[in-house]
């Protein structure tokens, strides 16, 4: 059974439509790609799935169930996770307390909390930055500490947006491995990437989108041959 | 494991010699009108307490949560005046109309909450205020219940007592230095509660942002309203303490924006969001504007020889230093702020931190 089903979702923030009729599903454990030019519309779908804004038309269903119109809080509580493209650490509480705000989603005691985000802090290798202030953090480590503290919600499905950019390859690399590393605990991803080496190599299956709409499904070999990709992101010279 | 320590984490050794310096104070402080009898000394301690709590319940939705009110009058006003209607019109004693107090705060709360927490930034701070000045002009115009601008004048208070013997009679400051005491202590109790449970957690990721709080499965209704309600219950104590205490209240002397606005100084000033920031801030402005009032400045001067009393600057700054209080109290407040953003508190923390990594550079040198 698809753990997240995308059906027929629209947007409209007046006369736009930031994402309009846009279909796929996704499979339990698999890492799904979402690629597109600038203003393809990948955050707000992210924005529509998560609960920060409610989808104009269509459904959207997470593990068989109706999420239209959840609080972003229940979604979490769901088991559906998302990070941020630009990073929101809680800037003056240490690593460990960011994480540890996470792990409140499961348990109500300090101390079980404390130790669930130990075990995701060990995941990420920030170990050494636990009493560091998350303000203080550089891009790098800021940008993994947003993954041990969705990772410390205990989510099945989990929603990167843009977890590699402004990395650099060292970086990326290692966010690389972490998200296959992910995969292999058996949690689902959708993950958003400008680098199209990184999302071939990661992906399972990507969607593309462009303008709002859908604009191609498939392998990444698939997408890579396909003309009316290229023609998007390159224009028709190209293709 | 190696983890890595920020130069104030290490507080092993520090913690202990903290808790007996904490347990010290207090038992001077339950002592200390055992030895002092100067009612001046004691009103100034009294006024202290007050401060200290209402400081610290703001602290819980201003520091922790970061919803800045500037509206707290409203509930400082409502628990002063709920209590003293229930004991001037309807003889409750106030120790029962304390209670009253506290329910119908946390059902004004709740009111505000519901219209104020759909604002967020400056919008939740405008709104905060235009509700409490919604409740100072009621209270100004219902003139059967509240007695309008003449306010509530308390003829007695009923003696306190338990099955029968009178444990305190309300005659000399003593009590109320108690009660005072009693409840800063509790408010500090909550607040180092709030910090160590889920709630204190849940209340800073609002504070620090509340979108990724959202999405990390915080429902933040149900929290900005619990801070909100543990907020206003102890403001509302705060507030019937002061009227029973000074016996007589007004709109302007409860239910105005300064009683707001100096709450949230007492905890800028000594540090936001922190335990001890709103003891801190207390220590400074009471003593502070307490001094200023009664011209102490200018005593202190003819004192240092600088200005002779009879001369004509002496007899300028005897006429007008009292006068200028105000004035005077602001500008050390901005310049507080200015050079200390983080309060005192903070002022203090990173004063000891900058010793302590200069202290492990030594360390390393050798």
């Amino acid at each position: 059974m698809a753990i997240l089903e995308i059906k027929h979702v629209s947007k409209f923030f007046g006369g736009l439509a930031a994402n309009s009729d846009v279909s796929f599903e996704m499979g339990e454990g698999m890492i799904m790609g979402l690629i597109g030019p600038n203003g393809a519309g990948k955050t707000t779908l992210f924005n529509c799935i998560t609960g920060y804004y409610p989808p104009s038309r269509g459904e959207i269903l997470f593990k068989g169930e109706r999420m239209n119109g959840l609080q972003p809080d229940r979604v979490c509580k769901l088991g559906m996770a998302r990070t941020w493209q630009k990073v929101r650490p809680l800037a003056k509480m240490t690593v460990l307390d960011n994480v540890m705000v996470g792990a409140l989603c499961r348990t109500n005691s300090l101390k079980v909390a404390r130790e669930m985000a130990m075990e995701q802090i060990r995941v990420v290798r920030l170990d050494l930055r636990i009493n560091f202030p998350a303000g203080g953090l550089p891009i790098g480590e800021r940008k993994k500490l947003e993954v041990a503290r969705v990772l410390a919600t205990q989510p099945q499905l989990l929603l990167l947006d843009e977890v590699m950019g402004g990395l650099n390859p060292a970086e990326s690399e290692e966010i690389i491995r972490l998200i296959l590393d992910i995969k292999r605990r058996g949690i689902t991803q959708m993950v958003i990437e400008h680098d199209m080496k990184a999302i071939m190599r990661i992906s399972d299956r990507i969607v593309v989108l462009n303008s709002g709409e859908k604009l191609a499904e498939g392998t990444p070999e698939e997408i890579v041959n396909n003309r009316d990709v290229v023609t998007a992101y390159l224009g028709e010279y190209h293709a | 494991m190696r983890t890595f320590r920020t130069p104030c984490a290490n507080n092993n050794g520090f913690s202990t010699v903290a808790a007996v310096t904490a347990l010290l104070i207090l038992v001077a402080l339950f002592l200390f009108p055992r030895f002092v009898e100067s009612p001046y000394t004691l009103h100034i301690m009294i006024l202290f307490f007050l401060s200290t709590i209402m400081g610290g319940s703001w602290n819980i939705l201003g520091g922790y949560t970061g919803q800045y009110s500037v509206g707290h009058a409203a509930y400082f006003g409502a628990g002063a005046y709920t209590t003293m209607i229930l004991m001037q019109y309807k003889q409750v004693p106030p120790w029962y109309g304390i209670w009253g107090g506290i329910a119908i705060v946390v059902v004004v709360a709740l009111f505000i909450g519901s219209i104020c927490f759909r604002l967020r930034g400056p919008y939740f701070v405008l709104a905060s205020i235009a509700v409490a000045e919604i409740m100072r002009l009621t209270a100004m115009n219902l003139k059967d219940l509240t007695n309008g601008a003449e306010g509530i004048l308390a003829t007695e208070i009923p003696p306190f007592t338990m099955g029968g013997t009178v444990i305190t009679d309300f005659l000399t400051k003593v009590p109320f230095y108690y009660i005072g005491l009693v409840l800063a202590i509790l408010t500090i109790i909550v607040t180092w509660l709030v910090q160590n449970s889920k709630l204190g957690y849940c209340f800073q990721a609002i504070r620090e942002d509340q979108d990724a709080a959202h999405s990390l499965g915080i429902n933040l209704t149900i929290y900005k309203n619990i801070a909100l309600i543990i907020s206003a219950v102890f403001t509302s104590l705060a507030g019937s303490f002061y009227a029973v205490y000074i016996g007589f209240i007004d709109p302007p002397t409860v239910l105005a924006l300064d009683i707001s606005v100096q709450i949230v100084l007492i905890c800028i000033i000594g540090g936001i969001g922190t335990i001890y920031g709103p003891v801190v801030g207390s220590l400074v402005l009471v003593p502070l504007s307490e001094a200023l009032r009664s011209n102490l400045i200018a005593q202190a001067i003819f004192k240092t020889g600088m200005v002779s009393e009879e001369s004509g600057i002496g007899v300028f700054l005897k006429d007008h230093l009292a006068h200028a209080h105000a004035l005077i109290y602001g500008i050390l407040v901005v310049i507080v702020i200015l050079f200390m953003p983080d309060g005192v508190l903070g002022f203090i923390k990173k004063l000891t931190a900058k010793k302590a990594v200069t202290g492990d550079r030594l360390t390393v040198t050798e």
